[in-house]
């Protein structure tokens, strides 16, 4: 069993069916799990900022710092290996705020909105989500089945 | 003894800073020190010699020109460098240790205090800030504190979570509420008794909540906005997770914008592979004793 750690910022798509794909600690920042059931491949990012226009020297070292460069990598990626749009299966977890009622620090709404815009205009949509609140995230995926997990503060339960 | 008494008696059995680190420190109340001032502190000191010669061939913080002396270093790093390189590398040890209570594994506890350490130096970029060595500093030692709390948290967790869910406060204040105390009060405390000049006290004392400062202070708001968003962003928290409140009154004094905390966010993740690599690979160990 391969166990394919994504870091901030990483991106990783596999066709191993013995692989799990597994991000800890997103916080403001968003996990994307999509899996491709006929096709036996999935992906990952972890992306922790909404767009690349504010560092593009970054976006070019590290596409999958963005949403708007991650996600489309992301999605192209999966396509290469055999995924189609109809197949692809898309679950989402992150995108946390702190108690700031006043919203000054909101990468992680944003993250969630742009993460719906791209999605909206490729039409695509996202299966099962867990986004928001105060929490701390873990998600994994088995790459054998798709199957998709979150754990946080609040116990693990399927995505 | 109560819980707060019985916290506050572990602030002088904490171990002591290296010596080296304390005198780097006290140079920070020097706002004109040089790296030769700096250098000449540290020169007999192997190991942190070893590191500096790695952070000045480091492409990040030094130069792609290959660096052969020490005197070099110094000057390829600037003053700035030279003292973060070298009072990161001393704290390294005292820092990379598994917190109970909080769930911190000894790379946790590192990792999110040099995150917040290196984002305040990118903040103070940003916004011409000039004490530079305090804010990294502080964010360097913000939360040493909860070596302290670890024991005590852990112990009444499940009682300070459930103010936290029930009530909506922050995970410090309901600390405070539970065990009469918190780590950031702890911390400072720690920090006075190591004589650290006064601002960097205060650093820590209130990166939490710096609107309970004496008077307004920008290091302390940059410490404080620095730590909102490397916990905002995962690195190296633990159980307490991101129950803590930024403090707009901080984000107006500073002027911050959206865009500089975005900017900030994405020039975080190379600078911390870089520094974390010096710092984590050299031989440090061996001269935390003395």
């Amino acid at each position: 069993m391969g166990l394919v750690v994504l870091g901030i910022s990483d991106l990783q798509v596999s066709n191993k069916a013995d692989d799990i794909l597994i991000t800890y600690s997103l916080g403001s920042c968003i996990g994307v799990a999509a899996y491709d059931a006929r096709a036996k491949v999935g992906g990952m990012i972890h992306y922790m900022l909404p767009l690349s226009k504010i560092s593009p020297e970054k976006a070019a070292i590290k596409p999958g710092m963005f949403a708007d460069t991650g996600i489309p990598l992301l999605l192209k990626s999966l396509f290469t290996m055999g995924a189609t749009k109809d197949n692809l299966v898309l679950k989402v977890a992150g995108g946390s705020h702190l108690m700031d009622q006043n919203k000054v620090f909101n990468i992680g709404e944003r993250n969630y909105l742009i993460l719906r815009k791209l999605l909206w205009k490729n039409n695509m949509l996202i299966k099962s989500e867990d986004v928001g609140g105060n929490l701390s995230r873990t998600l994994r995926m088995e790459l054998a089945t798709g199957f998709t997990t979150v754990k946080s503060s609040q116990g693990v339960r399927e995505l | 003894m109560n819980a707060k008494d019985q916290i506050v008696s572990k602030v002088s059995s904490f171990p002591t800073l290296p010596v080296m680190a304390g005198r780097l420190l006290t140079l920070l109340n020097k706002p004109d020190v040089t790296g030769a001032e700096i250098g000449k502190v540290i020169q007999f000191d192997p190991a942190l010699a070893a590191n500096l010669m790695k952070a000045a061939n480091s492409v990040y913080l030094g130069s792609s020109h290959e660096v052969a002396s020490i005197s070099e270093a110094v000057f390829r790093l600037g003053t700035k460098w030279v003292f973060q390189i070298a009072v990161s590398s001393l704290i390294y040890s005292n820092l990379r240790r598994p917190v109970g209570g909080y769930d911190l594994s000894g790379e946790d506890l590192w990792r999110h205090s040099i995150a917040v350490a290196i984002t305040a130096d990118l903040i103070s970029r940003q916004l011409n800030h000039k004490d530079v060595g305090v804010v990294f500093t502080g964010g360097l030692l913000h939360d040493m504190g909860k070596i302290i709390m670890g024991e005590y948290v852990g112990e009444s967790f499940e009682e300070i979570q459930k103010l936290v869910d029930d009530e909506e406060i922050s995970f410090e204040e309901a600390e405070r509420r539970v065990l009469g105390i918190d780590h950031a009060e702890i911390g400072a405390m720690v920090a006075e008794n190591w004589k650290f000049p006064v601002v960097l006290t205060a650093c820590i004392r209130y990166h939490h909540n710096p609107a309970a400062a004496p008077e307004p202070n920008q290091s302390i708001d940059i410490v404080h906005i620095a730590d909102a968003l490397c916990l905002m962003q995962g690195y190296g928290i633990g159980r307490d997770g991101i129950s803590y409140r930024p403090d707009p009154d901080a984000v107006t004094r500073l002027n911050i914008s959206n865009s500089i905390l975005e900017l900030v966010t994405s020039q975080l993740v190379t600078a911390l592979e870089e520094v974390d690599n010096v710092i984590k690979e050299a031989p440090v160990a061996q001269t935390a004793g003395r």
